[in-house]
């Protein structure tokens, strides 16, 4: 009979432990399964080039939402970031963020209904588009940049990569009516349309006092959503501000003493005592730009056709298809001065690893492509910013700094991107 | 009017319905590709309706759905007979009849719209009469529609985008043949095949076409890519090397009755169109991978498995010919398949499917697309335009239809119509109209 006991015992262990662990590996899947739906493009191409590529695509069934307290983000700034700047006209409340918000993601906002702010700053990419090198516009007209992300938007006055506008309330109305993006006809025409629309009334009400769908509301709504989407609390942060030695790994440590030091990456994506923007908030001329607009195109391009599968295709094969590349002469057409020819804003670095690709052109797909374009010293040309030259970055330097990159992802993006799912889609009904 | 309905048409054979427990049969592209349970054109067709985008700079600049007068003995042969603008532009693609041929749907790939035309009542001039224009939201975010396979009382619409990321994970769609929406049938992916069996490395969940085989409850998919990738710019495209990586590398078999997937073949670099065997002994289809230009045969073993097989090239593909299109003759011996960027079409006798051999290769023009055959293979027409985005630029952007005649051995002009100095726009897909379906 005691034999009988101890084996169930055992049995019993045994099995308990089993359970256990199989909660474990279900806590831990499903972990990894939510950063994969909420951190990246649920359609995964990592490695893509390779013909060992397998696709790890997930549903978009489980794109599912849950509300955040926005508010509570926006007024609680975590480690790592300043209190967020907002405007005394435009006070954020709960009501104003879900107004904003419901219009961010509302693909009715565009001439023909197909295009909304959500279409290019996709939440679970990092508030941009992951898949794209540069935007696709309404009719898949062509947009001539990089979707910036609007992860911490909220702390800049120098809005859009040539930094042609000023404030959020502003900004909204530039893609809404630019030709190429949503390609509304007027501000009147889009003010008209929300007005028709009933399932926005009551809410325009509740959030401005009465007043409805209009220019100033329109614009003050979206950018009180925007600028909740604050994002910090990184392992960086723990470690650089918080103290915490153990929240940072030796390489990403590393890193950072590089991207301070030897690499100089700090003099523009700036660091200060106590917070950490990761930008100067200005303008430098990096040599893509001009290379794009007075360098030489080469006389074939080469193509992905198929996982593993790429050929080189003639340069008058793709002209035969593409109309002539707009031109770019970044911040120089806001100012007009022609020393800020192929200038563009310093981005801001953090979420930098949802955010790719980079460049103000989307030229370059990882980190390291462009941690080894610094190192080249970006490109020749006489306006190039004396700030960038050859590094002289050995390959394990520039691996450290990738791996201090990847530490500026915030600890609340889960949330900021749950909250977007939550948020209704707006179709015609 | 009057001279339309005393043309001598066709002999129409309308043949008894054979249905497979729930599963009912599909219309396809082109007469050639008609189920033996539909109504369909035997022999002499009297228009081609031709579902054509809107072209800013060109006449009114809006989708449009044009029948063309086909029939020699007609005074419109080789005219444009009618047009009917539908607003704005919305990437017209792809149509498909109801089961009674009575209504042609049209889909668009931008816009999600559907048209549906009333195309029995008078067949020279289609009218439309419905419009389904909350798609989208009625699918659950369904974006694109395609190809439109009609049952019984069933239409089933493969989508090509979604409304979350405007990327390639999409579905299948089932309305009713009255335009009520029914369900939506999202395309298996890795982390939820929906029991499919994952054959190889890939479970994009990408869509595009969809063909059946009723007599073996078999229902067919293949994948392109999502709206940022066929909306945008192909010269753009080409050197986008993040959008590059995302077009569709696979090829799913489904239970047609149940709508269910049961395997998931890898066929990298974009399967587009499906061709069915015609002959009832035949248990196989085709398709073609249009960036890596091979011929694919999907075919039923011994053991009654499907399996699926790279079978031959088209032209060269380390030079993408991008071949967007093909049919097969009703006697499942002959293919034709088009090839975009070098705007030629090319013959392969397809006698033994496992080997393909080319017989016929000729220029259509700078650039070509579809091609439909008449049901005696004689006659074969041809349009222009791949997507508004991806047509050819400057003087090489020449959009027509042109009809030719096969002897069985050549391929001789009878007429073209300059889409573009018609103020007509970009022509893309191509569906036979005939009064004879219509007689008492």
């Amino acid at each position: 009979m005691n034999q009988i006991r101890k084996s169930l015992k055992t049995f019993v262990r045994i099995f308990a432990l089993c359970g256990l662990s199989a909660i474990l590996v279900t806590l831990i899947t499903g972990y990894a399964a939510g950063l994969e739906v909420t951190q990246g493009p649920g359609d995964n191409r990592t490695g893509y080039e390779s013909a060992d590529y397998e696709s790890r695509s997930i549903s978009l069934l489980q794109r599912t939402g849950k509300a955040a307290d926005l508010l509570h983000v926006l007024q609680s700034p975590p480690l790592g970031l300043p209190p967020v700047p907002v405007p005394r006209d435009n006070p954020v409340t709960q009501a104003k963020v879900q107004l904003g918000r419901k219009l961010f993601f509302d693909r009715r906002l565009s001439l023909n209904e197909t295009m909304s702010c959500g279409m290019c700053h996709i939440p679970e990419q990092g508030f941009t588009n992951n898949e794209l090198a540069t935007s696709v516009g309404i009719e898949g007209r062509t947009v001539r940049r990089n979707a910036p992300t609007i992860y911490n938007v909220a702390y800049f006055s120098n809005i859009f990569h040539d930094g042609r506008e000023t404030r959020l309330e502003y900004q909204v109305w530039q893609p809404m009516l630019a030709f190429n993006e949503m390609a509304n006809p007027s501000i009147g025409y889009v003010v008209e349309k929300i007005r028709r629309l009933p399932d926005y009334t009551r809410l325009f009400e509740t959030a401005f006092g009465g007043r409805g769908p209009g220019i100033e509301t329109i614009g003050m709504a979206i950018a009180a959503y925007e600028r909740t989407l604050v994002s910090g609390n990184s392992p960086f942060d723990h470690w650089h501000f918080g103290k915490d030695a153990a929240a940072l790994s030796e390489s990403a440590k590393l890193g950072f003493r590089l991207f301070r030091g030897k690499a100089g990456c700090a003099a523009c994506h700036t660091i200060g005592d106590e917070t950490a923007l990761f930008t100067d908030d200005a303008f430098h001329n990096t040599g893509l730009g001009w290379q794009a607009s007075v360098g030489t195109d080469p006389s074939e391009v080469q193509v992905q056709l198929a996982p593993g599968i790429k050929v080189p295709v003639p340069r008058n094969v793709i002209n035969s298809v593409g109309e002539r590349p707009p031109s770019d002469l970044g911040r120089y057409e806001v100012t007009q001065d022609p020393t800020d020819r192929w200038r563009y804003k310093t981005p801001v670095l953090r979420n930098v690893a949802l955010t790719a690709p980079y460049m103000h052109n989307g030229a370059f797909g990882t980190l390291r492509e462009v941690v080894e374009f610094y190192n080249r010293g970006g490109v020749t040309n006489p306006l190039l910013d004396p700030l960038i030259r050859p590094l002289g970055l050995t390959k394990s330097e520039m691996e450290h700094i990738v791996a201090f990159l990847e530490s500026l992802t915030g600890d609340n993006v889960e949330t900021l991107v749950r909250d977007a799912f939550a948020a209704p889609i707006g179709d015609r009904r | 009017m009057d001279a339309f309905r005393k043309t001598p048409c066709i002999t129409a054979i309308l043949i008894v319905s054979v249905i497979l427990g729930s599963a009912a049969f599909s219309a396809w592209a082109n007469e050639t590709g008609l189920p033996p349970d539909m109504v369909k054109i035997t022999g002499q067709e009297d228009f081609v309706y031709v579902w054509t985008l809107g072209e800013e700079g060109i006449g009114d600049e809006q989708d449009k759905l044009v029948a063309v007068g086909v029939n020699p003995d007609s005074p419109h042969y080789g005219q444009v007979v009618h047009s009917v603008s539908v607003g704005g532009r919305n990437e017209a693609h792809h149509m498909g009849f109801t089961f009674d041929r009575r209504y042609l749907w049209c889909a668009t790939l931008d816009t999600s719209k559907i048209f549906v035309f009333d195309i029995h009542s008078d067949p020279a001039r289609p009218r439309l009469v419905k419009t389904i224009s909350d798609f989208v939201a009625q699918s659950g975010g369904v974006v694109g529609p395609h190809t439109i396979m009609p049952m019984k009382d069933r239409m089933l619409i493969t989508g090509l985008s979604n409304n979350r990321d405007h990327g390639g994970r999409s579905a299948l769609v089932e309305y009713t043949a009255d335009g009520k929406y029914v369900a939506t049938y999202w395309m298996p992916t890795d982390d939820n095949l929906q029991g499919a069996a994952k054959t190889g490395k890939y479970a994009d969940g990408y869509n595009y076409d969809v063909r059946a085989m009723p007599r073996l409850d078999v229902m067919f998919t293949s994948s392109f890519t999502g709206w940022s990738n066929y909306m945008m710019d192909f010269g753009k495209m080409l050197k986008d090397e993040q959008a590059m990586k995302r077009f569709g590398n696979t090829f799913v078999v489904w239970r047609l009755s149940e709508r269910k997937p049961l395997k998931i073949f890898d066929i990298p670099g974009a399967p587009l169109e499906i061709r069915c065997a015609i002959n009832p002994a035949h248990d196989f289809a085709f398709t073609i991978a249009a960036l890596t230009s091979k011929i694919w045969l999907v075919y039923r073993d011994k053991q009654g498995e499907w399996q699926a097989k790279e079978v031959a090239d088209i032209g060269d593909p380390a030079t993408v010919p991008l071949p967007p299109a093909f049919t097969i003759s009703s006697d499942d011996r002959l293919l034709w398949a088009t090839a975009f960027l070098e705007g030629k079409v090319r013959a392969f006798d397809i006698s033994d499917p496992f080997h393909p051999s080319q017989v016929y290769e000729k220029q259509i023009g700078s650039q070509v697309n579809m091609v439909s055959s008449s049901w005696d293979s004689k006659r074969l027409y041809f349009t222009s335009s791949l997507l508004s985005e991806w047509d050819k630029k400057g003087s090489e952007n020449e959009q027509f239809i042109k009809s030719f005649e096969w002897d069985g051995s050549e391929l001789k002009e009878r007429f073209v119509i300059d889409f573009t100095r018609a103020k007509l726009g970009r022509p893309h897909e191509m569906k036979f109209g005939a009064y004879a379906l219509y007689k008492p």
